[in-house]
């Protein structure tokens, strides 16, 4: 929106507008007698109603008011009744739930609009309203009249009437609207290729599109939803489903070295709160996503060309039916199907779906079209943003969550049987709400990445990189620990849509602070160790050159000189290498005395001349190393066991 | 009984033409009412007026027509004898559902007119005929 513009000027009072509503609402619920200004109180009666383009048109008797009581006993009928047309939005008819002979008061501020040629004034801006019933008791809208729905008569508004905003008198006028009518016909053809609505009406229920699945027509239905969530799903979840034949099962598991087939999906939802995964086109990378996500998520959108591939279940589908259930109650009131389009549902006490159709292209690609132009559909929940210390103190399972995190080491899933873009990713992340608090939780967090969550390699190089703040998205939380599995989507850019409420997700400032070394310390952890050299495990003592642009352990003697190390990956020769070393070392830690703590030195320069010493050929004494302060260091804890009490540790570096 | 909104609709634009032609300022009233009458396509209204998005296409034999220049870079049609427009906002919302008046596009060619933020462009027939006719593209 453009700054200082009247679209941002509007946002500001309408956001103002609504909180003085909601207010003024609970005001009403706690309080039935409302101070306002008694001379600004409009006090009508109901005589008949219809509804024009979701605003509800009353034409009320305008009552005197009385002086000394807000119930409907003390008012008068005035001598003139002057008949008024006030005008209720929708979320107010909806709220107020009237019907001819009720009485209604109207609290400032509203507006009163005079129309030219009309004696009635318009009464609009009527958001502070309420329903009075006779014996004065304020009606707050719960439940009234008992189940009778009333039929509103819905007038349709002509799209022959312009509006002109000169005045007839006025020689600057164009064509008054009766010319162009005639000439309509005439002007312009109506080529029924020409609008793509035109062709076939377009649905808004998934299900009856469905149903209708067979029947002429099927193949041009077009359904029209909001885009809740976009993501990628592994081919290998999309044909799960598919019935496969008699394919005898395979004798040698095959690993391929080609990135896995990946399929676009869009999670959607129809006005009758309806869900549905549609997969979309295959793609080559994920990286196309990000944008999709950003242009069209909460969106409306129409789809066309679907067929059913399944119609799945809760107990089938657990993966997809916690992102539904993050999604559920609706924000907005769904309609009912089979009832009139006036009449919607409250949906909190609506049962969360059991089911949801599977749909894919019926031939080729889906159509989808959407109107990027339109705003973020009110339908649309975003996903709820989180911090990391809030997450961890969820009860349930299986709960999807988002948040922002730093990532702060790696570390791949050593299962060598495993094609490594098919390994599970340890990640170890951190946020301020975990930094900044004092013992109670852990500082650091471990996140597992598995094989059915697709990265981009945006992301990808981004955390090669140093310490890169990552956006995980529908993440599942369960039986302590999170996990990025199928549905979950990181992304590095912060998404325009989600507000942050509450949580503090500004990046972290100071340096990152890990857990110390303890008791409660668990394998597959980062943790900062500190302590004393109580012993060498000198046959350990490794040292190594490396590619200094690669980094490439594996240096191989250059074919042509003897003297020189070539690396394969960089094809290049490697001038000044890189030396590495690594060590084992015993520590006494005080922060956890029952154990024999050995750590896998690698990168402490502290340690370096001791390491030296021991690799030099010249004799040394061990007895000069033993007692030498070490710490802080950061490592990653590979295993701890009771019997011996041992903690394996690896010094590591953070990103 | 006749259209209420309609009546409604274009008493509230005269409003605000006169207040900006007056004071050049629309007062917060206005724009509220806007919001009530309107609803959802009030601010993207104003923010195509905002962004000088509206233009007045005209050819010599007196014909107009209206291109609005959506954020998404998409030129949509509005035509001047009738509430119509090219988006499919507009097919749906209003054609279908009858749910709206107008769709953010027609809107903020009335605004447009009212604040006298259209942009001018005049054409020949062949082209103004060529906009009319114009195929809807489809990706």
């Amino acid at each position: 929106l453009c700054r200082g513009g009247l679209a941002e000027r509007l946002c500001r009072l309408q956001n103002r507008e609504r909180s003085a509503i909601s207010f003024w609402r609970h005001q009403c619920i706690a309080d039935a007698r409302i101070p306002s200004d008694k001379s600004c109180l409009l006090i009508v009666k109901i005589l008949e109603m219809f509804e024009e383009c979701t605003i509800q048109v009353a034409i009320c008797q305008q009552l005197e008011q009385s002086p000394d009581t807000l119930s409907s006993e003390g008012a008068v009928v005035s001598a003139e009744e002057p008949i008024l047309k006030v005008l209720f939005a929708r979320e107010t008819a909806a709220h107020l739930k009237s019907r001819p002979q009720d009485v209604i008061h109207i609290h400032p501020p509203w507006q009163k609009l005079l129309l030219k040629d009309a004696e009635v004034p318009v009464i609009m801006n009527t958001y502070f309203s309420q329903k009075v019933l006779l014996g004065g008791h304020s009606e707050t809208g719960e439940k009234t009249h008992g189940l009778t729905k009333m039929l509103i008569r819905r007038n349709i508004v002509s799209l022959a009437q312009t509006f002109r905003l000169y005045d007839p008198d006025h020689e600057l006028h164009q064509e008054s609207s009766d010319n162009q009518v005639a000439c309509a016909p005439q002007i312009y053809s109506c080529d029924s290729k020409w609008h793509p609505l035109a062709q076939c009406a377009v649905n808004d229920s998934l299900l009856e599109m469905v149903e209708s699945q067979g029947a002429v027509g099927w193949r041009e239905a077009q359904v029209r939803v909001v885009i809740q969530r976009v993501y990628c799903l592994p081919a290998v979840e999309c044909y799960r489903s598919h019935v496969q034949g008699n394919k005898p099962p395979c004798g040698t598991p095959v690993i391929s070295s080609d990135p896995p087939n990946i399929r676009l999906c869009l999670l959607v939802q129809d006005a009758y709160g309806m869900f549905s995964e549609v997969q979309l086109q295959s793609l080559t990378s994920v990286d196309a996503v990000e944008e999709y996500c950003r242009r069209r998520e909460g969106k409306f959108c129409c789809l066309a060309g679907m067929k059913i591939l399944q119609r799945t279940t809760r107990g089938r589908a657990l993966g997809l039916f916690s992102l539904i259930d993050s999604l559920w109650p609706p924000v907005v009131p769904v309609k009912v199907p089979g009832q009139s389009q006036d009449s919607e549902m409250m949906t909190t006490n609506l049962p969360p779906p059991s089911f949801c159709y599977v749909l894919t292209a019926l031939s080729g690609e889906i159509h989808v079209e959407v109107d990027e132009e339109e705003q973020i559909s009110e339908l649309y929940r975003q996903p709820d943003v989180r911090g990391l210390k809030e997450i961890l103190q969820i009860d349930g399972c299986n709960e999807r969550c988002s948040f922002w995190a730093q990532v702060l080491y790696l570390r791949l899933q050593a299962k060598h049987s495993v094609p490594i873009n098919q390994r599970e990713i340890w990640m170890f992340v951190t946020d301020s709400t975990l930094q900044n608090v004092v013992h109670i939780t852990p500082k650091v967090v471990a996140v597992s990445v598995a094989a059915s969550c697709v990265l981009s390699t945006a992301v990808t190089e981004a955390l090669s990189a140093a310490s890169p703040f990552v956006f995980f998205k529908d993440a599942l939380w369960g039986n302590g620990r999170i996990i990025c599995i199928e549905r979950t989507v990181l992304l590095l850019q912060k998404p325009l849509l989600y507000s942050a409420a509450g949580a503090d997700l500004s990046e972290l400032t100071g340096p990152v602070r890990l857990d110390e070394l303890d008791s409660t310390t668990q394998a597959n952890s980062i943790c900062a160790v500190r302590g004393t050299v109580v012993g060498v495990n000198e046959s350990t003592a490794f040292s190594w050159p490396t590619c200094d642009r690669c980094g490439n352990g594996k240096l191989e003697l250059c074919p042509q000189d003897r003297g020189r190390l070539y690396c394969d990956p960089c094809a290049e020769v490697v001038a000044s290498p890189v030396l590495k070393m690594q060590l084992e070392v015993f520590l006494s830690c005080p922060s956890r005395s029952q154990s024999a703590v050995k750590v896998k030195i690698m990168q402490s320069l502290r340690l370096f001349v001791l390491i030296n010493m021991l690799l030099s050929l010249q004799s040394y004494e061990v007895q000069s190393v033993l007692g030498k302060e070490v710490g802080l260091l950061n490592c990653y804890v590979q295993s701890v066991t009771s019997h011996p009490n041992c903690v394996g540790l690896e010094e590591i570096v953070l990103l | 009984m006749d259209g209420t909104l309609p009546a409604v609709a274009e008493e509230l634009l005269k409003e605000i033409k006169k207040a900006f032609e007056e004071t050049s300022h629309v007062p917060d009233d206005l724009l509220l009412g806007l919001k009530f009458i309107f609803g959802p396509s009030a601010v993207p209204a104003l923010d195509l007026v905002d962004q000088r998005s509206v233009t007045q296409v005209t050819s010599p034999s007196g014909r107009t027509v209206y291109q609005v220049l959506g954020s998404s870079g998409k030129l949509y049609t509005c035509y001047s004898s009738c509430h119509f427009c090219t988006c499919p906002a507009f097919g749906f919302t209003v054609l279908q559902k009858s749910e709206s008046l107008l769709c953010k596009h027609i809107l903020a060619v009335y605004l447009s007119q009212a604040m006298g933020a259209c942009q001018k462009l005049s054409v020949s027939e062949e082209q103004l005929t060529s906009i009319l006719l114009a195929e809807e593209e489809d990706e």
